[in-house]
């Protein structure tokens, strides 16, 4: 009876065990999927946010994505489908931060070079103006995002930030490669406190890298 | 050596009542201190951090959570009642050697001197963390399975991999010194304890605390940096890095205090007539790991305690800009690092060659070569440990040289394996479960070893660097070598230590699983690491899909054989319950003369060493030890 009592605790211990690191292991964000255009592209409408605003880390910079219900969730997992115009639209709400390494202030790897900041097409920006970028460097796509005026009078205070408060608007398009996982980032090292600004968000999916699955 | 003269009333042994035990200095009070601690150290923590610039942006205050760590640490000793004896002292309370040994299964549940209450809390707490870490490894196994991420988010296989590797690596350091060290080393030198058995009790709940502490990283974000916490990786990551620097201090300081234990035993506590050329294999094993461990350990502390320091007060050992280097930690790490590997093979080599002659039927071959062979390993371990270096670097004028020291270190090692070979040259081999898990630890380490040699040799270095071929090749040293062993050693004393056969069938069904898909699984893994499959990475080139789902399906299967050896020890020992004679293996050693299992104070009286334990084959071979009048045990070859 003893020895039955014994084992069902070491049984229930393991069970335990078990489920916690499945719990775990799920505890990522979800990946969202991209909306079908009807000429046959796909659309992935984004935001970068200054403070994501909520637990586990508040003061975090984020980037967010807009579900095909157009909810905005808090994810960097973007599913699109291979070989296919990838039509992508950054509401960007932070200020700028600047980047380390000037090259990555110009554009690549989007369809002609360019994306068009607030309606104007550019090629690159200056690389003191930069808050974020998005990178895609398996692919050599390379996007810098402006930051907003620092005088702005109203700046975004709590994530998911509206159209109301400053932003810049970025649109931009890459045509998809074959089927993968595909890792992006931002290249500014945007992590305020963290030693050279490239720890915590920048190192944690959900936050400042994510991944595209190419399906 | 230490004095025969214990009194039968010194020797009497108390059960203290159900409440007494319960409410008395355990493991439940020092969970609940140590959680107490927590709150208290994290609490004091961010009132010293309060307003600081990386507690504010960061949303994670190292200050506190170490300091966290580090009271949780206090609360748990002050449960399980370290502190009593030392205040018992300053009030005046006269010195006292032994606390706690006592019958029953309380015992298992606190701080007890008994070395052998002391081994069993380790062998148990030891497979525990085993378990957590192997179920890792199904895990990582699972999503590797596909090309591409599927099943476990990126940043969290990243920790699953620093989770496994870390756990297994600390688990591993005390998986022999702790439950078969402690176990036996005062039996084969005929002595009733440890030198200091306080501290031995320490180092076995500090490395309990040690396993929960990593595992509370997934409370904390995880950590990136997999088992070797380079820097400035670890500066930058998030606050999970503060669990994985504690739970290795905690190892650390644990095995520099085993080390100590351990050679002050050896030293001091031999029966009379152990000289030093009678002392049994495993136990040079244990005192050579234990000098590995004294001097390489506090290295690892010491730098953990800089990382510390970077985190929280600001310091830049690791950082360039500020006039530290990366390249600090890495020295320091590898330092460690390296002779940490050796921790993992000495205990090995120490139990199959104690186990071969006993299922050879012969004598051990070149005992003093055996010796020396160990303790060359012990000494060239310190001189290798910048071949980790090739590819960071390194002034590449030390690359030959590293080269060379590393390439030497195989002598040593090959003498380990002609004792091994000539030991069981023209022998009656009885293949038991014991005897085929030593024999399969030499296929394993071979190929590891040989293997190893690619990697010492800067040219091919370059091409394998960070690659499967890496990976592939630790885990047939560690793997393949100290868990075959540790199996091997498990199978032969665990009559000895819970007084209970194991079932043979089983045991055979288990090593036969278990070597066959230990190959299957890492063999292929070479292959991989040629075809450039990094490692710390879920995905990967697709054309390597078909290869790592046979490992991965392999891998499961190994999983599975470790199942097959839970069932039985379960089974063996808490439904079967068949009784063990006292020397099942005709060995002729020191702790095979005593009942099974070992009565507490192990001796009735200090026996008087006479021979070594290897006098096999021979009839006229004098026996192994005078136990006193009308007893005189291991006498014969027993051929």
């Amino acid at each position: 009876m003893r020895a039955l009592a014994v084992a069902a605790t070491f049984g229930v211990l393991v069970a335990l065990v078990v489920v916690y690191f499945i719990f775990f292991l799920e505890s990522g964000p979800a990946a969202i999927a991209a909306t079908r255009g009807s000429d046959g592209s796909a659309d992935l409408t984004l935001q970068t946010v200054p403070s994501y605003g909520h637990h586990p880390f508040p003061d975090w910079v984020s980037y967010m994505a807009k579900d095909p219900q157009g909810k905005w969730e808090h994810t960097t997992i973007f599913k699109v489908p291979a070989h296919t115009l990838i039509k992508v639209t950054i509401y960007q709400y932070d200020g700028d931060s600047g980047l380390r390494n000037a090259f990555l202030s110009g554009v690549s790897g989007t369809t002609g070079d360019i994306e068009t900041i607030n309606g104007t097409v550019e090629h690159g920006i200056n690389a003191n103006d930069a808050a974020h970028t998005f990178t895609i460097p398996d692919i050599d796509v390379n996007v810098p995002l402006p930051g907003i005026n620092p005088n702005a009078k109203n700046p975004c205070g709590t994530a998911p930030c509206s159209l109301a408060e400053a932003h810049n608007t970025i649109t931009f398009s890459f045509r998809s490669p074959g089927p993968g996982s595909y890792r992006w980032q931002c290249f500014v090292p945007c992590a305020a406190g963290f030693l050279f600004g490239n720890g915590g968000p920048m190192q944690t999916i959900g936050y400042m890298s994510g991944l595209i699955e190419v399906s | 050596m230490e004095s025969a003269s214990i009194s039968v009333s010194e020797r009497r042994i108390s059960t203290p009542s159900a409440w007494s035990q319960v409410l008395g200095f355990n493991v439940i009070w020092a969970v609940a201190l140590s959680i107490g601690g927590y709150a208290l150290g994290h609490w004091l923590g961010s009132k010293i951090g309060i307003n600081s610039a990386p507690q504010t942006e960061t949303d994670q205050d190292d200050v506190a959570i170490l300091m966290g760590l580090g009271f949780a640490v206090l609360g748990w000793m002050i449960g399980l009642g370290f502190f009593n004896y030392p205040l018992a002292r300053i009030a005046g309370r006269p010195a006292t050697l032994r606390e706690r040994e006592e019958h029953g299964a309380w015992r298992y549940f606190r701080l007890c001197t008994d070395h052998k209450v002391v081994a069993i809390q380790y062998l148990v707490a030891v497979l525990f963390f085993f378990f957590v870490a192997g179920l890792n490894a199904m895990f990582i196994r699972s999503e590797l399975t596909s090309a591409n991420a599927t099943l476990i988010p990126a940043g969290n296989y990243l920790t699953l991999v620093g989770l496994h590797g870390t756990m297994m690596l600390m688990m591993m350091s005390a998986g022999v010194l702790g439950p078969l060290g402690n176990y036996l080393v005062p039996l084969m030198i005929g002595s009733r304890r440890m030198a200091f058995p306080r501290i031995e009790s320490l180092t076995m709940w500090l490395t309990v605390l040690a396993g929960f502490v990593l595992l509370s990283a997934t409370l904390l974000g995880g950590f990136p940096t997999g088992w070797t916490g380079y820097a400035p990786l670890a500066d930058q990551a998030a606050a999970g890095i503060d669990s994985y620097i504690v739970s290795f201090a905690l190892i650390g300081i644990s095995l520099a205090l085993v080390g100590v234990n351990m050679i002050a035993t050896v030293m001091t506590l031999r029966a009379p007539g152990m000289h030093w050329n009678r002392l049994p294999i495993f136990v040079w094993g244990m005192v050579t790991t234990s000098i590995l461990a004294v001097l390489a350990a506090p290295v690892l502390l010491a730098a953990l305690i800089m990382v510390v320091f970077d985190r929280t007060v600001e310091t830049s050992f690791f950082i360039t800009s500020s006039g530290g280097s990366p390249f600090l930690w890495d020295e320091l790490f590898w330092f460690f690092g390296h002779p940490e590997v050796y921790i993992l093979a000495l205990p090995g080599f120490g139990i199959v060659l104690e186990i071969l002659p006993v299922f050879a039927r012969k004598p051990l071959w070149g005992y003093r070569l055996a010796v020396a062979g160990m303790f060359g390993v012990a000494l060239m371990s310190f001189m290798v440990w910048q071949h980790h270096l090739f590819m960071s670097g390194i002034n590449s004028d030390l690359r030959p040289f590293y080269m060379f020291t590393t390439e030497l270190i195989s002598i040593p090692t090959g003498i380990i394996f002609l004792n091994g070979m000539g030991t069981l040259w023209k022998a009656r081999i009885r293949f038991t479960v014991p005897m085929l898990f030593a024999l399969a630890f030499f296929f394993n380490f071979l190929i590891g070893g040989l293997s190893g040699v690619f990697l010492s040799d800067v040219t091919s270095d370059v091409v394998t660097h960070g690659s499967y071929f890496v990976m592939a090749h630790f885990h047939y040293t560690i793997m393949g070598g100290l868990v075959f062993a540790l199996m091997g050693g498990i199978y032969f004393w665990l009559p000895k230590i819970t007084g209970f056969n194991l079932n043979e069938t089983l045991g055979k069904v288990h090593f036969w699983a278990m070597f066959i898909f230990f190959n299957l699984t890492f063999f292929p893994l070479f292959a991989a690491g040629m075809l450039g499959m990094p490692r710390r990475v879920d995905s990967y080139n697709a054309e390597l899909h078909t290869l790592n789902v046979f490992v991965s399906v392999s891998a499961f299967c190994l999983g599975l054989s470790m199942l097959v050896f839970l069932i039985n020890l379960v089974w063996s020992v808490m439904f079967r319950r068949e009784r063990a004679e006292a020397n099942p293996w005709q060995s002729k050693s020191l702790e095979w003369q005593l009942p099974s299992p070992v009565p507490v104070y192990n001796f009735e009286r200090i026996p008087t060493i006479t021979s070594h334990p290897y006098g096999y084959g021979t009839p006229e071979a004098p026996a192994v030890a005078d136990f006193g009048p009308h007893v005189i045990a291991g006498e014969g070859g027993l051929a």
